[in-house]
């Protein structure tokens, strides 16, 4: 996972990950997230969905990623890079309606949860809706 | 033209011009095209909010021969909410973001002239979903337009040129504006959007000279923001009107959430001349987890009653009390005289988003009627007519359930048994004819933290059909307000988002989210002629007289709440979790679009014979 992508800033909240989501990190074919029966997800991932929630994307994008007025993430997190994701959230495209959600802390703090979150509702192994961590 | 006019001598029309003018102060520029049929001088055409039009060339028997007359592009994809104005022989059509204004001379339907605001694109992320305005207004020889950034512009009617601006509010904390601003007297309300960003809702006025702010009426917080004396502004209590005494919004909020109350003012308003008073409704409060904000949450959810000049509430009605759904109370005020139990009755007409259909004193604010306008309502068993508060059930209250726990079959909605798509009354039936949803929701509220500009929402909702009836989401229906029953239902495969006209033809028109303009039967709802235009509509029902003919028009373009769904990336395969699940369906019918429809009657098939209401051909 971080062999192709290692940003600096990065560094220490992917070190972090690492240490929490042991079954995660073994090499760049696995996703960047962790499921069970499609509702439970590791902490990362959980408090990315968090952020989604919190941020009332669904207004745009849909409760289930498919799109609104805004496209479906479903289809773009198939293509998109991390760092394109990284762009997009925290500079917005304020042409097309997307804020820039860098003034965001809780969105500085989990941007790459989300994009985890998102990665695994693309992949379809997380499921729309409500989601529990993985503990219980 | 209007020089040779006759005005037709009908009781509603002797009705209107009574709410029109106070027959005292000379009547204002906009009076004067509001009691002038031919024109259609505010968006709802008189200041009574009636929608109702006084022309009778087209009628039942004719409406099935109406034909498209002229259509004009917009020139703007997205949602077009509200309708043209028409004022002698020019027309001024508005569109959503960037708010475009074009004069149209309606000899040959060339431009006049053509207003383009810059505004800053940042303000559409702050509009999400979708970048609607519901139209223009027009008063002292201007044309009003609310611009999305919160800019109110006064435009010279026969030029387009820029008189005045006012800055109405600011979207970098998530203010904007989607309301027409309303022209009453010499003066120019217009209130504010942004319940979900956590913003202080209230009413302001500006001289509609200058462009100079008159005054400001919040709709939370201390009295004196409120414009309210506490011995003097009156509530229904315990089954009679008394003071609401001091501070009777800030006791109502823990802290000073009130900062945050939400109570905005996007709907449509009305004026009784009469009595010098502005009827408005405030939104939702500041954010939809309701365990995060004890209290009733006063004054959001409520009507008022305020002095068009100086602002002080007169009367004030809170319709949802600690709102756990989202059920703002802005919907339109409608006035007329009309007998309840027997007596003639100065009424305010209104239909919440709550699902409950509202009779008041509209002098003394007294609380007459109160009924459900959908029998699916289930959110509330019914308003308690001594307390004027609603019976909550608990088994569809979030507030009870508590945050991250989803309560399923929620009815109404949060878009309500109706959103802002307005009625229209009769003055000859005493009936509103009434654009309506039939949907319902599961509701699943959640903690959240206030950060300026950003949502602050705390809830995530799925609406779908009404479970267990016509499987559609909408009725246009016939509601009496003198006892609060519907009188007749016709149901509608989506909602009916479009704003109705009635017309002394006994015809209502009503748009479709498919994208039909229908006329109806007032008897019975039956239909009697549609039209498919290219886009969904949620624009309202428009008609004038142009050259001795009449004429009707819509915007077609579809968007707004239940029709944001239209845009990209809505495909089959989904389950019903989707927040538009219900509206999917849509993409079946319709696409995008932005252009208006003007319909007549062709010549010489009985639409320019010599009427009451038309003696120039």
């Amino acid at each position: 996972m971080t062999r192709y992508f290692v940003p600096r800033y990065l560094v220490s909240v992917m070190s972090i990950a690492i240490l929490s989501a042991a079954t995660v990190v073994a090499d760049a074919q696995n996703p960047p997230y962790t499921v069970q029966d499609g509702t439970k997800v590791d902490q990362k991932t959980l408090d990315g969905w968090k952020t989604w929630r919190a941020l009332a994307c669904e207004r745009c994008h849909g409760a289930e990623q498919e799109g609104l007025v805004g496209p479906s993430l479903v289809e773009s997190l198939k293509t998109m890079s991390k760092e394109d994701f990284h762009t997009t959230v925290i500079n917005g495209r304020p042409e097309k309606g997307m804020p820039p959600w860098g003034g965001s802390d809780m969105m500085v703090k989990n941007w790459e949860g989300l994009y985890d979150y998102l990665k695994g509702r693309s992949d379809g192994a997380i499921k729309p809706g409500h989601l529990y961590p993985i503990s219980q | 033209m209007k020089m040779n006019y006759v005005r037709p001598v009908l009781g509603g029309m002797a009705m209107s011009s009574a709410l029109c003018l106070s027959g005292i102060a000379a009547a204002t520029d906009t009076e004067t095209a509001m009691d002038n049929p031919s024109d259609w001088a505010s968006q709802a055409g008189d200041y009574a909010n009636h929608r109702y039009s006084t022309l009778d060339q087209i009628n039942a028997s004719n409406v099935k021969g109406l034909q498209v007359a002229w259509t004009m592009s917009t020139g703007v994809l997205r949602g077009h909410e509200g309708s043209p104005l028409v004022i002698g022989n020019t027309m001024y059509i508005h569109t959503p973001f960037p708010n475009n204004v074009y004069a149209i001379n309606l000899a040959d339907q060339t431009y006049k002239w053509k207003y383009e605001p810059k505004q800053d694109a940042q303000v559409v992320p702050v509009m999400c979903c979708d970048t609607v305005n519901r139209g223009l207004a027009f008063g002292d020889g201007k044309i009003f337009l609310q611009q999305a950034d919160t800019t109110l512009v006064a435009l010279d009617a026969a030029t387009g040129k820029v008189v005045w601006t006012a800055k109405n509010g600011d979207s970098k904390i998530g203010e904007t504006n989607t309301n027409a601003p309303h022209v009453f007297k010499d003066v120019v309300l217009t209130g504010i959007s942004g319940g979900e960003f956590g913003v202080h809702g209230r009413m302001n006025a500006y001289d509609i000279k200058t462009g100079k702010r008159l005054w400001t009426g919040y709709s939370t917080g201390p009295d004196d923001q409120l414009l309210v004396d506490p011995k003097k502004t009156m509530t229904w209590t315990n089954g009679k009107m008394e003071p609401i005494g001091k501070d009777s919004s800030l006791k109502t909020w823990k802290g000073d959430q009130w900062k945050l109350g939400g109570g905005t003012t996007w709907g449509w308003y009305a004026y009784d001349p009469k009595l010098n008073l502005v009827y408005y409704g405030s939104g939702n409060p500041g954010t939809w987890n309701p365990s995060q904000r004890p209290g009733d949450n006063k004054w959001s959810m409520t009507i008022w009653a305020r002095d068009l000049n100086t602002g002080m509430a007169k009367w004030v009605y809170q319709m949802t009390p600690h709102d756990e759904w989202d059920f703002d109370g802005v919907n339109e005020m409608v006035l007329a005289d009309i007998p309840v139990e027997g007596k003639e009755t100065p009424v305010l007409m209104h239909l919440d988003r709550n699902g409950f259909g509202y009779t008041m004193n509209r002098v003394t604010g007294e609380l007459l009627v109160a009924e459900k306008f959908d029998p699916n309502v289930n959110w509330a068993t019914k308003v308690d007519m001594k307390t004027g508060r609603p019976v909550v059930n608990a088994k569809y209250s979030p507030g009870t359930t508590g945050p991250d726990v989803d309560v399923k079959d929620i009815c109404p909605a949060a878009l309500g048994s109706k959103d802002e798509q307005p009625s229209s009354f009769d003055p000859k039936t005493k009936l509103m004819y009434v654009p309506t949803n039939h949907v319902c929701m599961t509701y699943e509220p959640f903690q959240i933290e206030y950060t300026a500009g950003q949502p602050y929402v705390g809830a995530t909702l799925t609406m779908y059909p009404t479970p267990n009836s016509h499987g559609g989401m909408g009725n246009f229906i016939a509601w009496d307000p003198a006892v609060g029953k519907i009188v007749w239902s016709k149901p509608e495969k989506f909602s009916v988002w479009s704003g109705a006209l009635t017309t002394a033809g006994d015809v209502a028109f009503y748009g479709t989210l498919e994208g039909y303009l229908k006329a109806v039967s007032l008897k019975d709802g039956s239909e009697l002629w549609k039209f498919k235009t290219p886009s969904g509509i949620i624009g309202n029902v428009f008609t004038y007289v142009y050259n001795g003919k009449q004429y009707v028009g819509v915007y077609s373009g579809i968007g707004g709440w239940a029709g944001i769904g239209m845009a990209a990336g809505l495909s089959e395969g989904h389950e019903g979790l989707g927040a538009v699940g219900g509206y999917k369906d849509l993409a079946k019918y319709t696409t995008l679009g932005g252009s208006l429809f003007v319909f007549a009657l062709p010549d010489g098939s009985g639409g320019v014979t010599k009427t009451a209401s038309n003696v120039q051909e």
